[in-house]
């Protein structure tokens, strides 16, 4: 396109005038601009023209707006036409020349798809938006705008990029590789800005269906894309997983989920009445097909004898009708329909010949073998009526149905299966010890030949952590929640010395005894003695004489008579997270000691009354480095003593990195729930407000943590912050509320004050 | 005084599962404490009434609850005109006058509460009442029954060992499917046809304990189930209002809870 030269309609235009002499030589590009520019239009366009000429972005971008931009007048308005020009101009500008050339072309489309003046002047703005916020990425989207428009309503399309360029934040490399699909990431929230129901949103639920069928344990995942950029359109299973689609393209709501369901009971079906996989030995890939549709049909007779009711769900996916021609496209869903709705009429002979072979013998129903021997009668039949079959293009009929791949026994698809597993399952352990026992062998090779099995902790590299969870993440500008967000790592923490906390507690032995003196003010395992109660274990002495002498002096004695002993609960866990971000390495004004290290001090201090308390509690800590890792590391857990080694990791605490509250909130408060104790409460600790190094946005992360603090008070958990002097009080009281944070002004007052705030919080 | 309020009228219905009545009339001859765990409305009480019936014994139920104090079960002084008297709790009752004292739930007592058993459950089988400065000494036909579902409660609240290992244990589980159709079919005077999808139903929840749900379809859950559809509730309707509504309050387990329910109905 660049190499064509301009259309000949500006040299061939009179100057002054704008007009076309009659009978002038017009090439194609020319005639197509004076149809849709007619009479005077035509000089205004071509003034349009020069501008760009003049602003320097003559050649391929003057060429292809001569070319597209009657598209769009015709599609539009010339009015439309001519402004455009200012797009063209700052994308080129902003993004460069090749996508102002894109662009044009992306234009035409996009006006002949959209068919609206006001959609394609958002349309426009939005690509200019894009061209300044993500450059680099503007062609690529351009290049992809029939996919995207074909599949994407416009607001969909905003939002899918609104999701890359929050995404990518602020590296130029990942907004790419997510507007080229190389993330899949980009195929996943294109998916959902369809409207297509996605698997994602409702694995669980699915999940446990069919585990309720059959109680199998059963693990679903989803397809990965294939090498064309596409999902596989049908369920899969082999002997570990269940694969199924994203989504199916076009289905929504709760047609989708019926359509998984359905799905989910045939694969489970086969899991529970399958046994083994087939031979296939020489058969032809009709055969093949013919012994996978029998098998699936004998399954679910087998299955629907007990649970009928998952007729419901099959039948109404069997469309196939009577009396269409003869090929096997058409001919095995026709047999499908038969063997699964006895009252569907189809007399061809070959279908009703196969309904005899299946039915007639309802007791060899039980044995795979059936399927084996029915499946290869009936395709020799279709062979010997010289049926055509094309197992390229074959795809296993009604939508609900699986590949069948699970049925055979492929060696490829063995070694795939035991791949995927270990992939799975063992990749991320695996990776490490690899990462250790490579390190350890290129240190000392004779050492680590000699003790192989032992890793000394303490050499482990600091980069050792294990993913563990993908958090939500709230987009307040997109008021939504983008899935799977952010990942979750189980950091490991370097122990420290041993007999840090101990000391820590014998120089601050003035707080110490204040401590232990509300410990024992709050051990509530202590009985509490109630007198002059109406109801109890005993008479109350006292009450019992007064009473007697109201009695006699003939006046009403009182009602409550008796004593009883409460014994009140204290039943209550507490996980206190402590901020480590790279700012708590600052040194405190007037001090020698960092913001951390007062952070851990008071927290020794809260840990020794919690400890004496005999609350559960965990210490936890975090810090992120972007959203794909959140460190989480777990000093002592709920269930571990606190011990020299919980000590140990807690003076082992270093500062580093950024602080994505949210994230570390929302997994804090997911193993809090798991706590079965009354109340559960998060105390954080932090020194600021949050925030990450892709994130550019102040306001993005700390939505995001009110959002996740939300979250957890619907769940019971209760949330309090303390901040330490920062100046970001206004920011935390946002996230928390002002009743629940509390900054203190002065940090060295902070082992003071936690062990106080936890008493009264506690009470 | 006699029991007479607390014997059973009539034979309540107990379909044996296995050998436990024979079990329990052993132990029974021996007068030695039973304890019977099992998962929530499988039949446990149902099964001491029947015994209780069979036995000629009148039966002495006590619901516990975490409120509950010593003094619930063995009694205290109340005062009345005359001035303070003493009123046996319902476990003194039985120790005096002979009868199968059933503690139902007994891990939601406090653990300070269940010790008051230890001296019945052994060889002195005595109740001493400090309160009252008197030890009771139980009479012949006295037996101790307590029922205990484990894994339903917490950690926290678990039979002490010194108090498990005092009784002589029966495991009660949801009955096979024949049996359990024939028991729902009897107690909600339903088909057979239609009890036998109640229990098809009932396996599908019982699928789902530990994914989710921490417990499955209960026998009795199925019958009341059955006692809706025999008063005209559709069987839809009935289970969802007997069976997935009570079970859980997730809105995914609910939805495949319904989808795994409709899939064993015509």
């Amino acid at each position: 396109m660049a190499g064509r030269p301009p259309s000949n309609l500006l040299r061939l235009v009179e100057p002054e005038t704008g007009r076309l002499p009659p009978g002038s030589p017009l090439d194609a590009v020319g005639e197509h601009a004076s149809k849709a520019f007619p009479g005077p239009l035509l000089a205004r366009w071509l003034r349009q023209a020069r501008m760009l000429e003049r602003v320097g972005l003559a050649g391929g971008i003057l060429v292809s707006y001569q070319r597209y931009s009657p598209t769009i007048a015709e599609a539009l308005t010339p009015d439309v036409a001519f402004n455009f020009v200012e797009t063209v101009k700052d994308v080129a500008f902003t993004a460069g020349r090749q996508a102002a050339i894109q662009l044009c072309a992306a234009g035409a489309f996009a006006a002949n798809r959209l068919n609206d003046a006001d959609a394609f002047s958002d349309w426009s703005r939005l690509i200019t938006d894009t061209a300044e916020q993500a450059p680099e990425s503007v062609q690529a989207i351009l290049e992809r705008m029939e996919m995207l428009l074909r599949r994407l309503d416009l607001p969909g399309f905003e939002n899918w990029i609104a999701t890359g360029i929050r995404v990518g934040g602020a590296e130029a490399e990942r907004r790419l590789q997510f507007f080229t699909f190389a993330d899949p990431l980009a195929e996943r929230a294109l998916l959902r800005e369809t409207g297509d129901a996605l698997f994602a949103d409702r694995e669980r639920r699915l999940r446990c269906f069919a585990t309720a069928l059959w109680g199998q344990e059963t693990v679903v995942r989803e397809h990965a894309l294939q090498a064309n950029g596409l999902s596989p359109r049908r369920a899969s299973f082999d002997g570990n997983f269940v694969r199924v689609p994203p989504s199916y393209p076009g289905v929504r709501g709760g047609a989708a989920e019926a359509l998984y369901r359905a799905s989910l009971a045939h694969v489970a079906a086969h899991m529970r009445f399958g046994s083994g996989r087939f031979d296939p030995g020489t058969l032809k890939p009709m055969q093949i097909a013919l012994v996978s549709l029998v098998e699936d049909a004998r399954v679910e007779w087998l299955a629907m004898e007990i649970l009928p009711g998952l007729k419901n769900l099959w039948q109404p996916y069997h469309l196939a009708q009577a009396g269409t021609g003869l090929t096997a496209e058409l001919m095995l869903p026709r047999l499908a329909r038969a063997l699964m709705d006895p009252s569907f009429e189809d007399d061809d002979a070959w279908v009703a010949k196969g309904r005899a072979l299946f039915f007639d013998r309802r007791a060899d129903l039980n044995d795979p073998a059936t399927s084996r021997r029915i499946g290869n009668l009936l395709g020799n039949d279709l062979g010997q009526m010289r049926v055509q079959f094309n197992s390229r293009t074959y795809v296993v009929e009604p939508a609900y149905r699986d590949d069948n791949l699970g049925l055979w026994a492929y060696e490829s698809a063995d070694e795939e299966a035991r791949e995927s597993l270990e992939e799975v399952v063992e990749s991320l352990r695996l990776e490490r010890s690899d990462t250790q026992s490579s390190k350890n062998q290129s240190q000392a090779p004779d050492e680590s030949e000699a003790q192989p099995q032992k890793v000394n902790p303490e050499t482990l590299p600091d980069e050792a952590g294990v993913p563990i969870a993908r958090l939500p993440e709230w987009d307040y500008a997109a008021s939504r929640l983008r899935p799977q967000f952010v990942t979750i790592w189980d950091w490991p923490h370097k122990p420290g010395a041993g007999d840090w906390v101990s000391l820590v507690l014998q120089r601050r032995r003035d707080l110490l005894g204040r401590i232990d003196a509300l410990v024992r003010a709050a051990k509530v395992s202590r009985p509490l003695r109630l007198k002059r109660q109406r109801e109890g274990d005993q008479l109350d002495l006292d009450a019992c004489i007064e009473a007697d002498i109201s009695r006699r002096q003939g006046r009403e004695p009182e009602q409550g008579l008796y004593t009883k002993t409460e014994r009140r609960h204290r039943d209550l866990s507490v996980l206190l997270l402590l901020d480590s971000s790279q700012s708590t390495a600052d040194r405190v004004q007037g001090s020698t000691l960092s913001v951390l290290q007062v952070e851990k001090e008071a927290t020794a201090l809260l840990a020794h009354a919690m400890d004496a308390l005999g609350d559960p509690f965990a210490l936890h800590s975090f810090s992120s480095n972007g959203r794909e890792e959140v460190r989480y590391m777990r000093l002592k857990d709920f269930d571990q003593p606190y011990d020299e080694a919980a000590q140990a990791a807690l003076a082992g605490l270093e500062s580093g990195l950024s602080t994505r509250l949210g994230a570390a909130m929302r997994h804090a408060g997911g193993l809090l729930a798991q706590e079965d104790s009354h109340r559960r409460l998060l105390m954080l600790v932090t020194d600021g407000e949050p925030s990450d190094i892709d994130v550019t946005d102040s306001r993005y992360l700390i939505e995001d943590a009110r959002k996740a603090v939300q979250a957890l008070a619907m769940q019971g958990i209760d949330c309090f912050c303390v901040g330490l002097e920062s100046g970001a009080d206004s920011a935390l009281a946002r996230i928390f509320g002002r009743a629940n944070s509390l900054t203190i002004d002065r940090l060295e007052h902070l082992p003071a004050r936690l062990p106080h705030l936890y008493f009264r919080l506690t009470k | 005084m006699t029991l007479d309020d607390y014997r059973l009228p009539e034979e309540p219905y107990y379909r044996a599962i296995g050998d436990e009545v024979a079990l329990f009339e052993a132990a029974w001859s021996e007068r030695l404490p039973i304890m019977l765990k099992g998962p929530t409305g499988c039949g446990k009480t149902r099964f001491v009434e029947h015994m209780a019936w069979k036995l000629g014994q009148p039966l002495v139920t006590v619901s516990c609850h975490e409120d509950m104090t010593a003094s619930d079960l063995v009694g205290r002084y109340l005062l009345d005109a005359e001035g303070t008297k003493w009123h046996d709790g319902p476990l003194t009752l039985a120790v005096r006058h002979g009868a199968i004292c059933y503690l139902d739930e007994i891990v939601e007592a406090r653990q300070d509460t269940t010790v008051v058993i230890h001296s019945l459950t052994d060889d002195r089988r005595i109740l001493p009442l400090e309160k009252k400065n008197e030890i009771v000494r139980a009479h012949a036909d006295f037996q101790l029954v307590i029922s205990y579902n484990p894994g339903y409660q917490s950690v926290l609240k678990d039979l002490k060992e010194s108090t498990k290992q005092r009784f002589a244990a029966l495991d009660f589980g949801y009955p096979e499917r024949d049996i359990e159709c024939g028991i729902i079919a009897h107690e909600a005077d339903i088909s057979e046809g239609e009890a036998a999808q109640l229990v098809s139903i009932a396996e599908r929840s019982r699928n789902l304990k530990g994914h989710g749900l921490s417990e499955g379809a209960s026998t009795r859950m199925l019958i009341h189930a059955g006692q809706l559809l025999r008063r005209g509730v559709s069987l839809k309707a009935a289970c969802n209002a007997t069976i997935v509504l009570p079970l859980t309050d997730d809105p995914d387990l609910r939805d495949a809870l319904s989808a795994a329910i409709a899939s064993c109905l015509r």
